[in-house]
Formats: structure tokens, sequence, C-alpha cells
């Protein structure tokens, strides 16, 4: 396993077009939210809390380029077989479960490196030019529990995905439940956004890091008289999967993301066993 | 290591029968698999490594039972595995793919996989290519990429499909050497359809036509097959029109054939001494 992780790691993370693709569709993010996704205030002004800020960096982050990730990760399963070379390992007494594992691991860690370096390059700039070092801590919090759950299931997904379609379509599908499941409001139509099973998710933020007494609100915008909550949508359907932000459901959230990570990988390994013979 | 087949079939979906029925005993040493292109040697390869599940009948390696996941297993850590078509990760180098695959294969001390890599890569000549990238080798290299992955556990028993495509005369001549020599105390099972691999490395050998075995035995006695059947007629008219041309070229102003007969073909026909590959052509006539 650690040898596979540590050639795949190897093998994705020098592929040219990761940078590439990564880049570009940085860029178009940051046209898409213009200053808000470039200065370090994050568009909410002075004196906001280093919390806060890292809360919203790490939101911004989960916007856009989770469809690179996992248009990135798509191909690495496959092309094993597609190269050929699936039948030297297979002969080896490397356990194939292993081996899955170890793909998983270093194809997504590697594939993750340029999320984490525009996450943690932003967190330290933040942490020096507004003399706030506990930024960096909050960094390193908010992205192994609001960020990496969320990865680890898209990198399972987008592993696993293309044993059953083209890549291609795969990838195209992939962006049309990025925008379906995680993107579009609640309310437009029925949803996995704001639930339990949407891998961008602000329950870590809201539950366990009270994110939405935190925020500072413009004196002319009314809330409503449960103050800023995250969980069911008013008028959305599916919202018995939204519940109320709560530690709990903070924890319960990572949970299934782990969970369905898991599961995911587990029906891969079947899925090969099924197609050894 | 001996290898134990008994009652081996093997039928892919869509009742493909790939194998039908196969009992062979393959003994420590060089062994050969002669066979037209699908015939099954490559299926029969590819159960003997693990890596198919055999339909039915029982295969037993070194005394391991394939079938089972244990076995697979055991005979895995003994097992060096060249697939006919050797597929390549194009963006590691030599070095770092025989790096890769000796970790698969449990050389985890770096100081022994290093120095392992090294003499592979020396006994395959591709020392001065060994940092460069795989995607810029042409077939023949590649070929000597996968012989070199399949040598570098010091397994016990070697398995290589069609190892010599792609490789040029004197780069054939080399690999028939290296799996002689390491067959001396060793299992090394050679499947190919070129009968002169076969001829120059194996004392033993089976054939196979359409999933079942046809023979097995030794090389002499596959020889004997086309004994006083072969005739070599010289003539500047047309090929004589009974027997089957085997070989035939330019002679003086004429023709020189060798035809595969069991009766004189021509008046002029002069009986030859028969090779490997005239007995195996004798073995499938009589099989039609």
């Amino acid at each position: 396993m650690i040898a596979t992780m540590r050639y795949e790691f190897r093998m994705q993370i020098r592929r040219p077009v990761l940078w590439i693709v990564y880049g570009l569709t940085y860029a178009a993010t940051v046209a898409t939210f213009g200053s808000t996704y470039v200065t370090l205030d994050l568009g909410f002004g002075e004196g906001l809390a280093s919390k806060t800020a890292m809360i919203s960096s790490a939101s911004l982050l989960m916007s856009l380029l989770p469809i690179v990730y996992g248009c990135l990760i798509a191909d690495r399963l496959i092309r094993d077989r597609l190269l050929g070379v699936a039948g030297v390992l297979d002969a080896t007494p490397a356990g194939r479960t292993g081996r899955l594992i170890g793909k998983y691991l270093g194809t997504c860690t590697a594939t993750a490196v340029p999320l984490m370096l525009a996450y943690f390059g932003r967190a330290v700039a933040y942490a020096i030019t507004e003399g706030e070092p506990a930024a960096l801590g909050w960094a390193v919090t908010l992205f192994v529990t609001a960020v990496v759950p969320g990865l680890l299931f898209l990198g399972a997904l987008a592993l696993a995905g293309p044993l059953l379609m083209p890549v291609m379509l795969f990838r195209v599908l992939f962006v049309v439940y990025w925008f379906w499941g995680n993107l579009i409001p609640a309310t437009m139509m029925p949803t996995l956004s704001r639930s339990i099973f949407a891998a961008k998710s602000e329950y870590v933020a809201y539950g366990l890091l009270d994110y939405g007494s935190n925020l500072t609100i413009p004196p002319n915008v009314i809330l409503p008289p449960e103050g800023i909550v995250y969980g069911p949508s008013p008028g959305a359907s599916l919202n018995f999967l939204r519940p109320e932000a709560t530690p709990a459901v903070a924890f319960l959230w990572i949970g299934v993301m782990i969970a369905l990570a898991a599961a995911v990988l587990f029906l891969t390994r079947l899925h090969t066993i099924r197609t050894e013979s | 290591m001996r290898i134990e087949i008994s009652r081996l079939t093997k039928t892919y979906g869509g009742g493909v029968h790939a194998l039908n029925g196969i009992d062979l005993d393959v003994p420590t040493g060089m062994y050969g698999l002669l066979g037209s292109n699908g015939a099954g040697k490559t299926t029969l390869m590819r159960v003997l490594a693990g890596l198919l599940r055999p339909t039915s009948g029982t295969v037993r390696v070194g005394g391991h039972d394939i079938t089972t996941a244990d076995g697979r297993l055991a005979v895995h850590r003994v097992l060096g595995y060249l697939p006919q078509e050797l597929g390549v990760y194009p963006d590691l180098t030599a070095r770092r793919f025989l790096d890769y695959i000796a970790l698969l294969k449990g050389l985890d001390s770096r100081s022994l996989r290093r120095r392992r890599i090294g003499e592979l890569l020396e006994t395959v000549a591709l020392t001065e290519h060994a940092d460069h990238k795989l995607k810029g080798f042409s077939g023949g290299m590649l070929r000597r990429v996968g012989i070199a992955q399949a040598l570098l556990a010091d397994p016990r028993l070697l398995i290589v499909d069609e190892p010599t495509t792609g490789l040029d005369p004197e780069e054939r001549i080399r690999l028939r050497g290296l799996l002689t020599e390491f067959a001396e105390d060793r299992t090394v099972l050679l499947s190919t359809h070129i009968v002169e691999d076969v001829a120059q490395t194996c004392r033993f050998l089976a054939v196979l036509v359409k999933g079942r075995l046809v023979f097995q035995g030794d090389v002499e006695e596959l020889v004997s097959r086309a004994d006083r059947r072969i005739w070599t007629v010289t003539t500047p008219g047309p090929a004589p029109s009974r027997g089957r041309i085997v070989g035939s070229r330019p002679d003086g102003g004429g023709t020189r054939y060798r035809i595969l007969a069991a009766t004189s073909p021509d008046p002029s026909a002069q009986p030859s001494e028969p090779t490997l590959e005239d007995g195996y052509l004798a073995l499938m006539e009589a099989g039609r």
C-alpha cells in the first residue's frame, strides 16, 4: 500500500495538466468572484476574526476547485488497465485491496496539493498581513474538519465512477453533479446542496465553529428571527437531509463523508473482484 | 517448481471455451508452450499466474492450489511474469518503474533494490537508458524492461508470454541465453508461436490447438512426428502439387522447396532431416 501510495503520488503530482487546469480554474474563480476571492480580508472589511476569515476562505476554496480535483482523479484507476500494466501489478504479492487504498490515498493527496497550496498560501498571507498567527491554526483545523472529509468522498467517487462509464462522460456528469449537488440553492430544485450528503458543506463551520454568530452583519440586512443558521431551507424539498447545524450534526457530516468514501472503495473492490475472472 | 494441471477449463462470458480439459505436468527447467494465435496460450499463462480464475479443474504450482487466495499469494511470492502485452507507466523512468515493481514484490531494502535493478538493467542492456522516461522507449526496449521486471525478485517460477516479440535477432538470442541460464534450477514457462524460440531453448514442450492440448513431451518426440515426411525438391518450374510447402528459397536457376508429405511429392524429391517446425506442422496437419 505504501509503495503504491508513494508512486501514485509521484505520478500524479508531476502531471503538468494538474497544475495547468488548477491554474486556469483558479483564474476563472478569481474572475467569477472578483476581488472577494483575492483580498485577504475576504470582503468583510477590517477586524474580521481569523477563524471567520479562514472559514470563508475554505468555503471559497470548495466552490469550483473540487471540480478539477474530481476530474483529475477520474482516469487514475482505469489507466492501469488501459495502459496494460494491471497484469504485471496483479502478479505481484502486493494485495489488490492494499494497492487500491494506496492508489486512492496517493492520488487524492497529490491532487489536493494545489488546493492546499491555495488555501494555506492565503492563510499564511493573512497571518502575516493581519498579524494574526492564529489564522494558521484555524486554517489547519478547517482544512482537516471541513475540507478533507468532502475531498475523501469526492476522491473515491471520482476514482470509481469511470469503472462504469467512459472517463469523459464521467467528467461531464461529475461537473453536473457538483453544481446540482453542492452549489445550487436548495430552494431551486430537489438537490443535495446544504445537506449532510453534500461534499461542500458548512456544517462544521456553523455546527462546530459557530460561524453564524461570528459574522459581521451590515446594518441594512434584516436577519430572520432565529438568526443565521445552517440547515433546513424554508420552502426547499428534502429538508429532512438538512438538520440544523449543531456539533453533533457536524460530526455526523464528517462521518457520512468518510463512510461514503469507504463504501465507494468497498464497492470498487467488489467490482474488481467480479471482473478478475 | 512443478506445475500440475488437471482437467483445466476456462470458459469466458459468451460461452467461448478458451481452455478445454487441459492435463499438463510441467517439470523444473525450461518448458515451451506452442500454439497458433488464439490457441489459448495466453489464457493458460494468465491462469497459471493467478490472474484468471479457472472455470473448472485444478492447478497446483509448487504444491499451491492457484484457485485459492492463499495459493495465489504463495505463487505470486515466487513468480516472475511477463505478459504478452506489457504496459508501463510512460512518465516513469525505467529505473523508477522497476523500483516500483520491486517494492510490490517485497524488495523492501533500498540498497538491495538499487543493486538488483542495476544488475538487471545491465543484463537487458538498458543501463544507459535507465533514467529515461519509458514513453520514449521502442517496443524492443519496453520488452527488455518487461523481462527485467519479471526477474526482479529472483523468481522460482518465470512465466513469459511471447517474450521475443519485437526484439531484434541479437536481442532475441541474448534473451534465449538468459532464459536458459535462468532455468537451470527454476521453472521457466515460455509461451510463443515462434517455434524457433522453443527449439533453441526447451527440452520439453506442449502444443495447444483451440484450447486443447494436442501434444506434450520432449522436443525430439515432436520432431519425430515429421520423420520421413520432409522432402526437398529443386525445380525451375512450378512447385510440386503434392504435399504442403513449408519453405522455399531461390536456388540456382530454380527454387528449392521444402515439402511436408507422407510420400515423395515428386520423382526428384530428396528426403530431408526434419526440424521442430516440421514436427509442429506435421502435428497440425495430422489434427486436420
